[in-house]
């Protein structure tokens, strides 16, 4: 799991999501990201690891599933 | 003959600060806000006078919001929120009123000018085409007007007007006439600009407009009607007024700062940078005349003037042509000489001022006017505020880029 915890960071940090929330679990939904945040969010996760998401892969629904797309196209990627 | 139209109540983030108060009082003394600023980097970048305001929305805009807001736009918001408050309308953490509709008017150039320079520095520098998804929400120039609308609650119509220079002007003429003709009570009107950004300046400084630094220093570059201007200093900020109808008025009690009674649009059909003095004339007897005043009841203009060496003297026979004999009772002054040229939020700006100019009855000077111009030949004010407690009206003028004019008629309550 590479990308879980960058992905538990910038939610607090710059989405300002109360990190008590912040839980594999959770979907970006319910930490109150709507759909510009949820593409910005994306956006700043393709710049930190250097990968790009497919449109036809972006359909996860919790942050755990969220990472293991993430590290499956880090570990793709050859890094 | 529509409603009566109140200003009342100010917000501004200047280059002079926040407080509308002690705005005033600084440009009043003729202390200018013009600093020597870097732009771009050590290496690739240019030192000029500029304007900048001391500004960052802190806790002032949740931070989630201002992740998509522009510097224009985060400027309105904060604005809009100090003219709210001001009036009396709604404190900080409340909802606007649930009855009736508050309009937006305003008035920006540009939009998100240092968003759109990030985009470009993506594709071009980088080579990348995968910029921030947020870029485009970010850089239209109805951002300002949208932010305020969404953070207040505010459902009434929520307009931009990109018209360059006379931008805000037009915003708050606008809105002016909405409310006087029924179609909303209040409205908040004003303008935003910020684009200071390194791209911005280097294209501006190439169509040779700015001033260069003077030699009494960089605070005495914004030379308007002085035989040494060299051009005008390149400001930001956001200015917002809130604009009621008498009716509205009576229902809570309120001090209005000014009343707006009159507005004049005219476009010159000319040219794309150079004035006209036939349009700016056209402009200013069409506000008069929707006024519906006598020509010498005007008392002061506070003049676009931005310092350029042709911009000044054409405002000067405009002035003339439309006044005849009582042009040289007038005080004309610009302000432009302590805050800058705010593009899109210079009208507003300066309507501002002109509103406290007529509350505190003081006239407020056009500041390093120390050689003036024969060609400037009326009374500019030169350096010095003048108090003037019989002051009952005054116009303010906004003559942009591509030939649209617009003034604003003002009265003292």
């Amino acid at each position: 799991m590479r990308a879980y915890p960058y992905l538990a960071e910038v939610l607090a940090d710059k989405y300002d999501v109360d990190e008590d929330k912040i839980r594999p679990e959770a979907t970006l939904a319910d930490l109150g990201l709507d759909s510009l945040m949820v593409v910005e969010f994306l956006f700043d996760v393709e710049d930190e690891f250097d990968i790009e998401v497919p449109d036809d892969r972006a359909e996860f629904e919790t942050l755990d599933e969220a990472a293991t797309l993430i590290d499956e196209l880090i570990e793709a990627k050859g890094d | 003959m529509g409603r009566r139209v109140f200003i009342t109540g100010l917000g501004l983030i200047a280059p002079h600060g926040e407080d509308p108060e002690s705005v005033f009082d600084r440009i009043y003394q003729g202390d200018s806000a013009v600093r020597m600023v870097r732009s771009g980097t050590v290496d690739f970048g240019s030192d000029l006078p500029l304007a900048t305001a001391d500004f960052t929305p802190k806790d002032r805009i949740p931070k989630t919001q201002q992740l998509f807001m522009a510097r224009a736009s985060q400027m309105a918001v904060v604005a809009a929120e100090g003219a709210l408050q001001s009036s009396g309308l709604f404190g900080v953490g409340q909802e606007g009123p649930e009855d009736g509709e508050i309009g937006v008017y305003m008035g920006c150039g540009l939009g998100g000018a240092e968003i759109l320079q990030e985009g470009y520095r993506t594709y071009f520098v980088r080579q990348s085409r995968r910029g921030r998804p947020s870029t485009v929400p970010m850089i239209m120039a109805s951002g300002p007007a949208s932010h305020i609308s969404m953070r207040f609650g505010l459902h009434g119509p929520t307009h931009t007007y990109s018209i360059a220079c006379a931008s805000s002007t037009v915003a708050i003429g606008e809105a002016f006439r909405a409310i006087r003709d029924g179609y909303l009570d209040t409205a908040l009107s004003g303008g935003a600009e910020a684009m200071l950004n390194d791209g911005s300046i280097a294209a501006w400084e190439r169509l040779g407009v700015l001033a260069s630094s003077h030699t009494d220093g960089p605070e005495a570059s914004s030379r308007p009607f002085d035989l040494e201007r060299t051009g005008f200093v390149l400001g930001e900020g956001a200015a917002l007024l809130v604009l009621e109808a008498e009716s509205a008025l009576q229902e809570r009690a309120v001090d209005p700062i000014a009343e707006i009674i009159g507005y004049g649009v005219s476009s010159d059909a000319f040219s794309l940078t150079e004035p006209h003095a036939a349009g700016q004339e056209a402009a200013m007897r069409s506000a008069i005349t929707d006024a519906d005043i006598e020509r010498e009841e005007v008392q002061y203009v506070n003049a676009h003037a931005t310092g350029t060496p042709s911009g000044d003297p054409i405002e000067i026979e405009a002035i003339k042509s439309i006044f005849e004999d009582h042009a040289s009772n007038l005080a004309v002054s610009s302000t432009k000489s302590v805050h800058g040229h705010l593009v899109g939020a210079s009208g507003a700006l300066e309507t501002a001022i002109s509103a406290i100019a007529l509350q505190k009855g003081r006239i407020p000077p056009t500041a390093n006017l120390t050689h003036p111009d024969p060609s400037c030949d009326l009374d500019c004010v030169p350096e010095y505020g003048r108090e003037a407690p019989e002051l009952t009206v005054a116009i303010s003028n906004s003559f942009a880029f591509g030939g649209s004019n617009a003034t604003l008629v003002l009265r003292k309550v």
